[in-house]
């Protein structure tokens, strides 16, 4: 059986020898302040949204259930349009590459 | 088909706000080598290098104003199989521009790399089929780059992308 944890990402961010980077004030105490404090290292599995391809830093301490499309079997950002249809952006992609093929300008494809 | 290692030794980041040229040199660009070509970022490499504190708020970023034009380039491009048959054409990869220089769109942004340069080191790594895509050579589907938002301060990295002509 296969696991939704197949699509997550990595990232890491070593501060272990830098004094990191200036924390706002207005973030701190917040759950979704995911900084890697001076000293320290972060690394956390990311998710590339299905619908716009936003890349996704997961935050363990997060509460509230995550963006799903049950079409796509993918998550998807907090965005609301992402949440509201199903149009993978491969999909778009594809129609790019298909309008490009016959000669056609790319650009007027509607991106989210 | 091959994947190759788009990266630059070491360069000065700057602050640029979106939809404004990118200062030459103080970016990588990764665009189509023709207007059907398809790429897939599976990985971003920044190595801080500075010497005193420089907090890096580096955004990867579809542009919507592509690179043309230039006449140099400090961006080195290998294929990481030595045996890999190599495509047509290689994707078109920059830190010069010239007749114009990329601009990053303001709604496109991908991926937000926050580190300080003076020892950080942040790196991402895509699932398999999470890449992010590169669709042709125009905007704003054919261009992605690595600049310096709003609020960075200049500081040395060096910096590699690893993509896959598909």
């Amino acid at each position: 059986m296969s696991s939704k944890r197949r699509h997550e990402g990595y990232i890491l961010v070593d501060h272990r020898e830098s004094p990191g980077v200036p924390i706002n004030p207005a973030m701190i105490g917040k759950p979704d302040a995911m900084l890697a404090a001076p000293g320290s290292l972060l690394e956390s599995a990311t998710v590339t949204c299905s619908h716009c391809q936003v890349v996704v830093v997961l935050n363990p301490l997060r509460t509230r259930a995550r963006g799903y499309c049950q079409k796509c079997d993918r998550y998807v950002c907090d965005n609301p349009l992402c949440n509201r249809d199903c149009t993978p952006f491969e999909a778009v992609l594809d129609r790019a590459h298909e309008r490009a093929l016959k000669g056609l300008a790319v650009g007027q494809v509607i991106v989210p | 088909m091959a994947m190759y290692s788009a990266s630059i030794p070491t360069y000065t980041t700057s602050a640029i706000a979106d939809t404004t040229n990118i200062t030459t040199q103080t970016f990588v660009a990764i665009q189509g080598a023709n207007t059907t070509q398809r790429n897939k970022i599976t990985e971003v490499y920044v190595g801080g290098q500075a010497t005193s504190s420089a907090p890096q708020y580096l955004l990867l970023a579809r542009d919507s104003t592509v690179f043309s034009g230039a006449t140099s380039n400090g961006v080195r491009q290998a294929a990481l199989d030595g045996s890999a048959t190599a495509p047509g054409s290689l994707a078109l990869t920059q830190n010069v521009g010239s007749t114009t220089l990329p601009q990053r769109s303001a709604t496109l942004s991908l991926l937000n790399l926050t580190f300080n340069a003076f020892g950080g080191i942040v790196r991402w790594v895509a699932a398999p089929g999470s890449e992010i895509s590169i669709v042709g050579n125009t905007a704003s589907l054919g261009e992605v780059s690595l600049s310096g938002y709003t609020g960075t301060t200049a500081g040395l990295v060096g910096a590699h992308i690893i993509y896959e002509t598909v």
